[in-house]
C-alpha cells in the first residue's frame, strides 16, 4: 500500500457564485423556484467549483458551497422550525442596539446583509444537511471529498435568540440538544456514504476570545448572547465531543478564522490561536483548518507546545485579496511549522472560503483559482523536499 | 426588471405618478402639498419633551450623561433619522418610477459637532450643530450599479430634508411670555 501523499491541498469550502446563481438563490428564497428547481440550476455552478478545483491540482475537493446562502444559514432549507431572519429584522428583540450599531458602523455593512438561522420552533430534520450536497459532489468527482457543516456551537449560538426561541427550547442547552442529534444523524449518514473529511465550521470561537465584550454580537457568524469565554469554550468542546462521539473512519476538522465577510482587513477580528488551544486539543477531532496567511492570525510558534497533537490545515492563501501567493514564499511558512510539526500532519489550504457570503463573496473564479494553483505548486514543491 | 404596474416596493406606480402629475397640474393639489408643515414640541420635565404632528407624536429626550432618562432619541439623532427617511422616501419614489424592484433599503447617518461648547455656553464662537453629514447608502435591487446611482442621487437632490439642511435656511423666531 503506498504512503499517504504528504501536503494535501485542500479547499475551506465555499467558491464565489455567479451572478445567475444568486438570482436564482433570491427566487429560491421569496419562494418563486423550488429547492429542486434551484439545485438543477445550481448544479452547473457546483460542476464549474469542482473543475476549477481539480484543474487547479487540489486533493480534496468541495461543492463549493455554492447552493448556500452562506455556512450556517442555509440550514433552514434543510430544517424546520428554523428561519433565516436579517438582522434588521431582529434589532426590535436586540438587548444592545447601540452596541450593535457600533459593530455595523466598525464592520462597514448593512443590517439587512446579516442574516441568521433563527429557532422559532422544535428544530427537526428533513433529509438532512448536506447530504444532496454531497452525492452530486462525490457522482462528480474522483478525488477525495470535504463537506463542511456549521459547528454545533455556531449552530446553537447563532439560533437562539433571546425572546424568539425560547418558547421551544427555553435555554440555549435545550437547543443544543436537538442541534447535536441532527449532526450526529448527518455525520453517520455522510460517514455511510463515503465522505473524507467533514469539517465543523467554528469561526465564532473567535469572537469568543477576541470579540467585543458585549453579550450579544453578530461578528463571526455569532449572533446571540454568550457567557463567560471559559464556560463558552467549555460548552463547544462539550458539543463537539458529543457530536462525533463513537464515530470513527472519516476526518473531521474545525474551521476558525477571523471573520470572512469583508476585504477590509482593519474590520476583521484579530488574535493569535493561543487563546483557543487547551480548549481545542480537548475536541476529539483530527484536524483544526487554521486562518495562517494574514497577520491578524499571529504567530505559528503558538502551536509549539502542541506539536503534533492534531493534524493542522495551514492556511497560507488569503482569500480577501488580488495578490497569488509565490509557490516558494508558501513553502517559507510551511517551514516555518516544519521546523516543530511533523510533514504527515499537516495540509495546505487557503485561510477561508471564496465566498463565504453568497452574496458578498470576496474574491472572483479566476482568482481563487491561481491562488489554488499556486498552492498545489508548493505542495509539490515541498513533497520533493520530504517525501 | 420592470414589474407590473400593480405593486412595486409596496407602491402603486400608476398612483404615485397620477399623485406626482397632479403636483405639475393642479394648482390646489400642489398648495397642499407645499405646506404649511407643522410640529409643535411640548416640553414635559428635564429634557423630555413630545413632538405632536399632525395626529402622530414623538417622543424626545436626551442621553443619561446629561442628566437626563434617555427614554427617547435626541432631538440631533431625530434630525439624522428625518433625513435618513427623507432619503428613503426619495429612493423608493424614483426606483418605484423607473420599475425598479427594491429588496433592503438601508441608510445609515452620523455627523460630529463642530463645536457643542457654544450649546453648553462656554463659547460664543462657531458652530454647535453639525458642520457634516455623511449618509451612506446601502441597497440589494434589482438594478444596474449605474441606475441605483442616479437613483440615489436623485433621492439626496430632491430630498425635502435633506436639502433644507444643505443649505442656508432662513429661520424666523418669535418669543412670548406667556401669564406675566
Amino acid at each position: 500500500m503506498s504512503k499517504p501523499k504528504l501536503f494535501p491541498v485542500t479547499v475551506v469550502g465555499s467558491w464565489p457564485r455567479p451572478t445567475w446563481l444568486i438570482q436564482a438563490l433570491r427566487k429560491r428564497q421569496n419562494g418563486e423556484i423550488t429547492q429542486a428547481e434551484f439545485n438543477q440550476i445550481a448544479d452547473d455552478a457546483v460542476l464549474s467549483a469542482i473543475k476549477y478545483q481539480e484543474d487547479a491540482g487540489v486533493d480534496i475537493v468541495s461543492d463549493g458551497e455554492v447552493r448556500r446562502d452562506n455556512f450556517y444559514s442555509f440550514v433552514v432549507e434543510k430544517l424546520s422550525g428554523i428561519r433565516l431572519m436579517k438582522l434588521s429584522e431582529l434589532m426590535d428583540y436586540v438587548k444592545d442596539r447601540a452596541g450593535f450599531e457600533e459593530i455595523l458602523r466598525a464592520s462597514d455593512v448593512p443590517s439587512f446583509a446579516i442574516k441568521s438561522p433563527i429557532a422559532i420552533d422544535k428544530i427537526k430534520e428533513r433529509d438532512g444537511i448536506s447530504l444532496d450536497e454531497y452525492d452530486f459532489l462525490k457522482n462528480h468527482t474522483n478525488r477525495q471529498t470535504k463537506i463542511p457543516l456549521p459547528g454545533p456551537y455556531l449552530l446553537t449560538r447563532s439560533a437562539w435568540f433571546e425572546g424568539l426561541s425560547d418558547k421551544a427550547y427555553p435555554t440555549r442547552e435545550d437547543l443544543a440538544k436537538d442541534v447535536v442529534q441532527i449532526l450526529r444523524n448527518e455525520v453517520l449518514e455522510l460517514k455511510k456514504r463515503g465522505c473524507d473529511f467533514i469539517q465543523f465550521d467554528e469561526p465564532s470561537l473567535t469572537q469568543v476570545v477576541y470579540g467585543d465584550e458585549a453579550e450579544q454580537t453578530f461578528m463571526c457568524a455569532a449572533l446571540g448572547t454568550r457567557r463567560d469565554p471559559s464556560e463558552e469554550l467549555e460548552f463547544a468542546v462539550r458539543l463537539m465531543n458529543e457530536t462525533v462521539e463513537g464515530i470513527e473512519g472519516v476526518r473531521y476538522g474545525v474551521h476558525i478564522c477571523r471573520g470572512n465577510w469583508s476585504r477590509k482587513e482593519d474590520v476583521l477580528l484579530k488574535g493569535n490561536y493561543g487563546p483557543l488551544l487547551p480548549w481545542l486539543m480537548r475536541m476529539n477531532i483530527h484536524q483544526l483548518v487554521l486562518e495562517m496567511a494574514t497577520p491578524r492570525a499571529g504567530e505559528i510558534d503558538v502551536f509549539k507546545e502542541y506539536r503534533n497533537q492534531k493534524e493542522l490545515g495551514l492556511g497560507v492563501s488569503n482569500p480577501r485579496n488580488d495578490t497569488i501567493e509565490d509557490p516558494k514564499q508558501i513553502v517559507q511558512s510551511v517551514r516555518k511549522l516544519l521546523e516543530f510539526y511533523d510533514a504527515d500532519k499537516i495540509m495546505l489550504n487557503p485561510d477561508c472560503g471564496f465566498g463565504t457570503f453568497a452574496e458578498r463573496c470576496v474574491n472572483t473564479p479566476d482568482i481563487a483559482y491561481k491562488k489554488l494553483q499556486s498552492i498545489s505548486r508548493a505542495a509539490e514543491m515541498l513533497r520533493k523536499e520530504y517525501t | 426588471m420592470a414589474k407590473s404596474e400593480q405593486d412595486l416596493n409596496g407602491l402603486r406606480p400608476a398612483k404615485i405618478k397620477e399623485i406626482l402629475d397632479s403636483l405639475r397640474d393642479n394648482p390646489d393639489v400642489l398648495k397642499a402639498v407645499t405646506g404649511p408643515w407643522k410640529s409643535r414640541v411640548v416640553w414635559q420635565k428635564g429634557f423630555k419633551a413630545k413632538a405632536y404632528m399632525r395626529q402622530h407624536a414623538v417622543q424626545m429626550d436626551e442621553p443619561e450623561g446629561l442628566d437626563a432618562q434617555d427614554s427617547a432619541a435626541s432631538a440631533h439623532e431625530q434630525l439624522l433619522s428625518a433625513m435618513g427617511s427623507c432619503l428613503t422616501v426619495g429612493f423608493v419614489l424614483n426606483a418605484t418610477l423607473r420599475g425598479v424592484q427594491i429588496h433592503d433599503l438601508e441608510i445609515a447617518l452620523e455627523g460630529n459637532f463642530d463645536n457643542i461648547l457654544k450649546w453648553a455656553g462656554h463659547s460664543k464662537e462657531g458652530n454647535p450643530g453639525y458642520p457634516t453629514v455623511k449618509a451612506k447608502c446601502f441597497v440589494r435591487a434589482d438594478a444596474s450599479d449605474a441606475v441605483l446611482r442616479e437613483i440615489w442621487k436623485a433621492a439626496v437632490d430632491g430630498s425635502p430634508v435633506v436639502q433644507t439642511v444643505a443649505r442656508p435656511t432662513n429661520i424666523v423666531t418669535e418669543f412670548e411670555q406667556v401669564g406675566a
